[in-house]
């Protein structure tokens, strides 16, 4: 049911949504296309959210639990990015602490 | 399988729900207005629904749920009530009411909202699972 991650997922993504060159990407870019793929769709749903919002206050007839569930959702998509952010922050701290 | 979908099942089911309370309080508030002899009475409407014929998978990979169909009218006889001063009164004094049945129509309301509060109970339980998995590897 659940698809394991892969390693190669992140590069497959990250072509996807990248140039689309035959030659690969190197890491860092593809890492940035990754991050700035989340970071659209975080800000896409905060977006459709705020939307909904001024839609309820304008008057419109908006269902009001269609508006929450907007809310909820742009509310756990930015924490699914902060979540990646700490982890991703938290990882390159490991590396500075490195002994060399 | 993402809980955006879940999300968006449990859409469909207050949609539904809300859907079910609009037509209830529609029948209510018609539920004693009287038509004069030769017009056509207000007649009960009863939402129209099923469930998307998609099996488990498909529901969750394209957000499945239930789909609203239509609000149709309920074919009830008019309730008729004897009353010979009413200006509706017929030719026999009886005044035609629509045919809502007010005990079916609170029936209506309560499961509503109950399903209602399912369906947001169902949903809050994804929700915090969700935030649950993003405290994985936290520091509490």
């Amino acid at each position: 049911m659940i698809d394991p991650i892969q390693a190669a997922a992140l590069a497959d993504t990250a072509s996807a949504a990248g140039t689309g060159a035959s030659a690969p990407m190197p890491m860092a870019d593809r890492f940035m296309a990754v991050m700035e793929r989340e970071i659209a769709q975080a800000n896409s749903q905060m977006v459709a959210a705020d939307t909904a919002v001024q839609q309820l206050a304008a008057g419109e007839p908006v269902a009001l639990h269609e508006v929450m569930l907007q809310l909820e959702q742009a509310k756990l998509g930015f924490q699914t990015l902060v979540a990646f952010r700490n982890k991703i922050l938290e990882a390159y701290q490991e590396v500075m602490r490195m002994q060399v | 399988m993402d809980y955006f979908s879940i999300f968006e099942i449990s859409r469909t089911g207050m949609a539904l729900e809300k859907a079910r309370l609009d037509a209830s309080v529609v029948n209510l508030a018609s539920m004693n207005r009287s038509t004069a002899p030769g017009t056509a009475p207000f007649r009960p409407l009863r939402v129209l629904s099923q469930a998307l014929a998609l099996d488990f998978q498909q529901q969750m990979d394209r957000a499945g749920g239930t789909e609203l169909l239509q609000v149709v009218e309920q074919d009830r006889a008019p309730r008729m009530v004897f009353d010979p001063g009413h200006p509706h009164a017929d030719a026999k004094g009886f005044v035609a009411y629509p045919g809502v049945d007010q005990a079916t129509e609170m029936m209506t309301l309560n499961s509503a909202l109950r399903s209602y509060e399912a369906n947001m109970v169902a949903l809050n339980v994804a929700k915090t699972m969700a935030a649950r998995a993003l405290d994985l590897g936290g520091t509490q």
